[in-house]
């Protein structure tokens, strides 16, 4: 699994679940250097479609973190201020790069994956019953 | 204008603050969870005034202010102004969108069909007052059936398939030959996007400061203007081409990797309107934070109408991005209430001397009559 391809998992995973498992992590990591754990913003740039042009939609409130872990640096932002997440997943980042706790961090991303698929299809499904036939307006 | 410092009052104003407070519900963590949970368009929409998106925030504004909209959006933006930008997050684009709703009113048959997603627009607008009933007849404190959607077929039908990336309506028409071509355009440095939170508006405005300033824009205000465009003061006559709500990954680069990856996902609206008065197919958009549909369409209308030769004064670019700014604006009216007392006094002072003036004036033959 491609490091962010584990993040576009994480960041959308409950945040209590990836706190703990960064948790258990912990002791394989230290000493674990913090270079930054703050909050912040990101400009979220839009393309319209009408005339293909792009523009600032407005701001994201984000937290961040980025680490260093065996001398590999790792780094994660999510959405909000929740700072402890931020650093729970800039962890698991550092770690999966530095190829420690491989195989649990890669169960760990998988059974969550599993669980927003089935979020996200379940949604879907449910958006495909509203699709309308409008001839029977 | 004059105004005088306001001195004193230290105990009135304190009180004033408490009774504001002791008249609305006590702030508390469970009421922000409760509107952040159970009220997500008026969350979308402070959000969208707010320009920034953070639901657990603006559901704290609106706890805090007793729902005063202008209140909680001021709120917002001012948390923002103590935040440092950290990074330009990846331009979304349409194709990316997780869409949930997306209708058109100008065909019938688009490609990927018209999905009416999460609406209440064929819906009955009928008070339930039986909850209410309920609740004085049992005073039951627990919570009535959340409301469910089914996502299975009804039995022995295929689940219906559904794209939610479905194709843009405006890309069809442009591969029909209704609309105009595209220029390529090429990729765009995010960062370098012109940007009305560094620089102020300048008119005729770039069209990423125009279309920022509708995502950002009151909705009251964007609704007033292109209604009055709609009732026929304005020269367009568009139909919805197409309407979306979506989900929007926020991609940030890795300052390590370098790769993209996602923070997480966030409501974003759009709305495209077509006017075929002219010899060609025309389009007007806007696109907000948040799910509200009557900011796009009646944004979507106005940026119609700002391209027009000759607007109506009300539609020019200048008049409607200037007087739809929801702090600006609401900050201007209620500075009213601040003391003017020695501009007040300036006035009254210049009528008495116009009144003796013309009380000492002779009176002029034929005066009498």
């Amino acid at each position: 699994m491609q490091a962010h391809e584990l993040l576009d998992i994480l960041t959308r995973s409950p945040a209590d679940a990836v706190k703990r498992f960064a948790e258990d992590l912990l002791p394989r990591l230290e000493p674990v250097e913090v270079l930054r754990n703050r909050t912040g913003l990101a400009m979220l740039p839009f393309r319209e479609t009408a005339q293909e042009s792009s523009f600032y939609l407005g701001e994201i409130l984000l937290a961040e973190a980025h680490v260093r872990v065996a001398g590999v640096e790792g780094y994660a932002a999510c959405l909000g201020r929740d700072l402890e997440q931020a650093l729970a997943l800039a962890l698991i980042d550092a770690a999966h790069r530095a190829g420690i706790a491989g195989p649990a961090i890669a169960d760990f991303a998988r059974v969550q994956a599993a669980d927003l698929v089935e979020t996200d299809e379940a949604l879907m499904r449910a958006v495909g019953q509203t699709r309308v036939d409008l001839e029977t307006f | 204008m004059a105004y005088v410092a306001a001195r004193g009052g230290e105990a009135a104003i304190l009180q004033s603050e408490q009774l504001h407070q002791l008249l609305n519900a006590p702030l508390s963590l469970a009421t922000v969870r409760m509107i952040e949970a159970s009220l997500p368009y008026l969350v979308d929409r402070v959000m969208g005034e707010g320009s920034l998106y953070a639901p657990e925030l603006a559901a704290l504004a609106l706890a805090q202010t007793g729902g005063d909209l202008y209140e909680a959006v001021l709120l917002l933006r001012a948390y923002r102004s103590t935040q440092p930008r950290l990074a330009y997050a990846e331009p979304v684009t349409q194709t990316e969108l997780l869409t949930v709703r997306r209708i058109s009113a100008s065909f019938k048959d688009i490609p990927g069909g018209q999905i009416l997603g999460p609406s209440l627009d064929y819906s009955h607008r009928l008070l339930r007052l039986d909850l209410l009933d309920q609740d004085n007849q049992e005073h039951s404190a627990s919570a009535p059936p959340a409301a469910t959607v089914s996502s299975d077929a009804p039995a022995g039908e295929a689940p219906p398939s559904y794209d939610p990336s479905p194709l843009a309506v405006a890309d069809w028409q442009r591969s029909e030959g209704l609309l105009a071509a595209v220029p390529e355009v090429p990729p765009t440095d995010p960062a370098s996007l012109p940007d009305l939170t560094r620089e102020p508006a300048d008119f005729p405005a770039p069209r990423a400061h125009r279309l920022q300033a509708l995502a950002r824009a009151d909705t009251g205000g964007v609704l007033a203007l292109g209604y009055a465009s709609m009732r026929g003061y304005g020269l367009a006559h568009p139909t919805v081409n197409e309407l979306r709500l979506a989900y929007a990954d926020v991609r940030l680069r890795h300052p390590v990797t370098g790769e993209a990856f996602s923070i997480g996902r966030v409501r974003v609206s759009q709305c495209e309107v077509v006017n075929t008065q002219a010899t060609e197919l025309r389009l007007g958009y806007t696109a907000t934070l948040g799910w509200n549909e009557v900011k796009c369409i009646a944004g979507a209308m106005l940026d119609l109408e700002m391209d027009a030769p000759q607007p109506h004064p009300a539609h020019s670019e200048e008049f409607v991005l200037y007087h739809t700014e929801p702090v600006e604006a609401s900050g201007f009216c209620i500075h009213y209430k601040l003391p003017h007392y020695v501009t007040f006094q300036s006035g009254l002072d210049a009528l008495r001397e116009a009144r003796a003036t013309a009380a000492d004036a002779p009176t002029e033959p034929g005066d009498a009559q």
